[in-house]
């Protein structure tokens, strides 16, 4: 028994609002601006955290439900996930359906935290937020039976950690289908561009931002920590099927995650500053095409 | 049997006391409710003994409680798992039914209706209980034909009269595909036992397929899965909701019940059935959600989601007899035991929907979803019942749903590490999860549009209030939802035994043991609940120390907000249905003053009543031969009887 997995656990939960200001950061370079700083995550959250709040009358519990279950899932299937490369904190076999599902409810309760509130915007969010999930989730589902499939394995301990790193080599092909389908499918869970403009305050362009229009004060520091961890998992993800080649100790694939999620982040930044956000209807496309993606790699190792 | 027994017939003694007591409503409701439910209680008992107590003393499929070899009715352990569906959610519907249907006593047949009930729950306790043909088929026929009967309880209307003939019409094909296939698996044989079923399980591999053929035809009919399930939206819907909770959560499982004892008696189908099963409820499941998402009626959008979990199970049954086929029992009685689950899971939470649907029904007196809204705050518990029901029925932790598709899960993805054709079947996983995620979009919009926001119409609905009488049996339902869901080790060893007897699987010891694994689902609710209660306390701590305001919502300056502006259900599924275009089954209509789109059912519309309009073109040609007159009758019965002389010339016969 080792304490690694729980210093990841913490060391993410800690740093997640981090990777928002880098890919910001990278964004506004590749820009020709000075851009926020880094750390401004941590100090909007302090504001939120601090301020009071506002509630519409029309809302219920369920719009105070909301931002706390989503944090709470997050939390949850952070324990999901081998951050030392080695052991999970929480794991059994088929924890990667639980995965899945701990975020289905987050985004389940944050959408009828939306519409509790009875304005179009909100509606119009949720209604975009459930429609990219539709196709983000079946690729996802992919990525994660192209891992299941080359490692033989149904903890997602073991599918992204050392057995991983054993059969690497050997299922190299897959694997980096499977982890660029499974960056596209990061980009949409996450709502960055071109999915989603985390920056756009245009009501017409937004899904995340308009969802949580009517968040206010300790709710909406919930709801901005919320998709700061999910960006951390979801490049957790990804840069532990780059890193798991390398067989190292528990704290260096840590360290090596670290220095991972730093690149995540600039890639997101750097894809941020290159491309326009894709029309609404469009999406559907770039995740079905991520499917695909993930649908030959399966197909590789199926062969 | 004799609790068993007795108990049936204190439920039809009940649905008499309902019937006859008429002049006296306050009196026969309160007869029919204490006698009916206790009824079920009762006859409960022995199902619950065996499936939870006693250990494994079962040997086969056909060994059961009943007293000896002749029995016509016997409860083994795959009835025992079928008749907690059967009579403990019917206890439910019959605690509801009847202050349901109280607002029509004095204009419809309201005692009439109590005693239909409980013939349908007694028959459908026979189908799953039967131990021969004859009995099986007797009481199969006589489910069908009350459930009838209670869907057209207002056949005045139109689309109520309709939707019942398309029901009869489907439910006699299904009866017709039933008597099929004991007619191939008997074989002439003067033995009409089950247990003879059984032992002439060697009828040659073509017998066997149209056997397997005819009963996944006339099952999947019964059950409602795609292609056969489109007589099920519309009885659904017209049903009085008690009833749409019966025939959705209990009437088709017994479909399911009926493939399950095929297999059991039949033995270890072909690899092609099992890949006709599995992509037969893939195809019910992503195309159950869809349509699902397009409809506008509240009933019928519950009734499209039965098609879907229908598919579910199937994916479940169909990757249990891959296993065997295969030669993965532990493939195989994972999908085989999801299957179950989820048939129960989905009779509980589906029920518990259409309950709540019937309040919203009974409180505003219509079922379109985008005249609906803000109900949450004038019907708070069936709202929160429905919650649970919808987290449910999504596959969410911690509750019910979730388990069952966790395993099917499991079963789908472990396909992938298996040897040989049976990999393929992996895909199907990111098929489900698809329906798992349309799933979320769709009741994220009926639960948000229905129960959440503002009225969108005020003028209509305002009934008398009707939760207080109806909302004690969705909370039973909405227990046991989360009972499962949080604790599902207690019901998984019947699960897996059942399983094991429903496909006997060679080194089944050690796959059972890998299946009570559900214990770390038990600790993930229980973690989750812990989180979200102390996320919940700090918050609440937290808040307690800052300011609090009220303002309106957030209306982009615009002041003069009203109910209508809000997004309909409409507009939130427009941009998800039109990513699928012409599959979602949304039809637009068109005038030059007027535009507004129709949810059709795509194979009812466009196959099979285009299909019968033929058949009738065709019928009205031999109209000639049935003229009235007498004499060209006496000559058919004189060619007939001629045919037969020279039948029996020719043939030989003795």
């Amino acid at each position: 028994m080792t304490f690694t997995p729980v210093l990841g656990l913490l060391a993410v939960l800690l740093l997640a609002p981090a990777l928002p200001g880098i890919a910001n950061r990278v964004k506004s370079a590749l820009t020709g601006r000075r851009g926020a700083p880094m750390l401004q995550l941590y100090a909007d959250l302090g504001k939120s955290w601090r301020k009071g709040v506002v509630y519409s009358p029309t809302t219920t519990i369920l719009f105070r439900l909301g931002p706390v279950v989503l944090v709470c899932t997050a939390l949850l299937a952070a324990g999901l996930v081998p951050l030392d490369g080695t052991t999970s904190p929480i794991r059994f076999t088929g924890d990667l359906v639980a995965f899945a599902g701990l975020l289905a409810l987050g985004r389940f309760m944050l959408v009828l935290a939306a519409l509790d509130t009875g304005s179009s915007f909100e509606g119009m969010g949720a209604s975009r937020e459930v429609t990219f999930a539709v196709f983000a989730e079946p690729a996802l589902f992919l990525c994660f039976t192209v891992f299941v499939v080359a490692t033989g394995d149904l903890r997602l301990q073991d599918m992204l950690g050392q057995p991983l790193a054993h059969t690497w080599l050997a299922t190299a092909p897959s694997l980096l289908l499977g982890a660029a389908s499974l960056f596209i499918v990061s980009l949409a869970e996450t709502n960055r561009v071109p999915i989603d403009d985390p920056l756009t305050h245009l009501e017409l362009t937004m899904v995340h931002e308009v969802m949580v229009l009517d968040h206010s004060g300790p709710d909406l520091a919930l709801i901005l920590y919320a998709s700061a961890l999910k960006m951390a998992l979801f490049g957790s993800l990804v840069v532990r099927v780059f890193v798991a080649g390398a067989m190292v100790s528990a704290p260096m694939a840590l360290g090596l995650l670290l220095i991972g999620l730093v690149v995540y982040a600039m890639a997101v930044g750097v894809v941020e500053s290159v491309m326009a956000r894709l029309r609404m209807n469009h999406v559907p496309q770039l995740l079905v095409a991520a499917s695909a993606t993930a649908g030959f790699g399966l197909i590789l190792l199926l062969r | 049997m004799i609790p068993f027994a007795s108990g049936l017939g204190l439920i039809l003694l009940g649905g008499l006391a309902a019937y006859g007591l008429d002049r006296r409503p306050v009196l026969a409701d309160r007869v029919f409710q204490w006698i009916a439910v206790a009824g079920c209680l009762l006859a409960l008992a022995p199902a619950l003994s065996l499936l939870f107590g006693g250990g494994g003393g079962v040997g086969g499929p056909v060994d059961s409680i009943p007293a000896g070899p002749d029995a016509l009715f016997g409860i083994d352990l795959l009835s025992a798992w079928f008749l907690p569906i059967v009579l403990g959610v019917g206890a439910t519907i019959v605690a509801y039914g009847v202050p349901y249907l109280g607002p029509e006593r004095g204009h419809r047949r309201v005692g009439l209706a109590h005693l239909v009930l409980a013939v349908l729950l007694v028959a459908l306790s026979g189908v799953v209980t039967a131990r021969t043909i004859v009995a099986f088929l007797a009481s199969w026929e006589v489910m069908a034909v009350a459930a009838w009967l209670l869907v057209i309880f207002e056949h005045e209307k139109r689309d109520t009269w309709d939707a019942g003939m398309v029901y009869l019409v489907l439910t006699h094909a299904c009866t017709l595909a039933l008597i099929g296939m004991f007619a191939v698996w008997q074989g002439g044989h003067a033995d009409w036992r089950f247990a003879q079923l059984a032992r002439s399980a060697s009828i040659g591999p073509v017998a066997t397929g149209l056997v397997l053929t005819l009963g996944l035809v006339g099952f999947g009919i019964k059950a409602g899965a795609f292609p056969f399930h489109f007589w099920l939206p519309g009885a659904h819907a017209a049903a009085p909701s008690h009833v749409s909770a019966l025939l959705s959560g209990i009437m088709l499982k017994v479909g399911i019940y009926g493939l399950c004892r095929m297999l059991a008696l039949l033995g270890p189908p072909p690899a092609w059935w099992g890949w006709i099963v599995l992509l037969m409820g893939l195809a019910s499941s992503v195309l159950g959600v869809l349509w699902a998402l397009a409809q506008h009626d509240l009933k019928r959008l519950l009734a499209y989601h039965s098609v879907e979990n229908i598919g579910i199970i199937l994916m479940g049954l169909g990757l249990g007899a891959l296993g065997t086929a295969y030669h993965q029992p532990t493939i195989a009685l994972i999908g085989v035991a999801g299957a179950l689950l989820h048939t129960l899971n989905h009779a509980l939470f589906k029920s518990l929907l259409f309950l709540g649907a019937g309040v919203v029904v009974r409180e505003t007196g219509h079922r379109e979803i985008d005249r609906l809204g803000g109900l949450g705050r004038r019907i708070p518990r069936t709202a929160l019942a429905f919650l649970v029901g919808s987290i449910a029925i999504v596959g969410l932790p911690p509750l019910n749903g979730f388990v069952s598709e966790w395993l099917i899960f499991r079963g789908l993805l472990g396909a992938g590490l298996a040897s040989g054709g049976l990999r393929v079947a992996v895909v199907v996983a990111a098929g489900l999860a698809l329906t798992g995620a349309l799933a979320l979009a769709c009741f994220s919009k009926l639960f948000g549009v229905v129960f959440l926001g503002t009225p969108r119409d005020p003028s209509a609905g305002h009934r008398a209030p009707a939760e207080s009488a109806l909302i004690a049996p969705q909370a039973v339902l909405a227990a046991c939802c989360i009972v499962i869901g949080v604790a599902p080790g207690w019901i998984a060893p019947p699960v897996a035994r059942i399983a094991g007897l429903i496909l006997p699987q060679p080194e089944g010891g050690a796959a059972l043991g890998s299946l009570g694994s559900a214990l770390p689902l038990s600790a993930l609710a229980a973690v989750l609940l812990l989180l979200i209660g102390l996320g919940w306390s700090a918050r609440q701590w937290t808040l307690a120390r800052r300011p609090q305001r009220s303002s309106a919502t957030w209306g982009c300056a615009y002041t003069r907000a009203t109910g209508r502006m809000q997004y309909t259900a409409s507009s939130y599924a427009s941009p998800l249905l039109a990513a699928f275009g012409p599959m979602s089954g949304i039809q637009q209509v068109r005038t030059r003053a007027s535009f507004h789109t129709r949810a059709i059912e795509p194979i009812l519309d466009l196959l099979a009543r285009p299909l019968w309009s033929r058949v009738v073109a065709a019928a009205v040609r031999l109209r000639p031969l049935q003229a009235g007159a007498m004499r060209w009758y006496l000559l058919y019965a004189i060619l007939c009887l001629l045919g037969l002389l020279l039948y029996l010339q020719f043939a030989g016969l003795p």
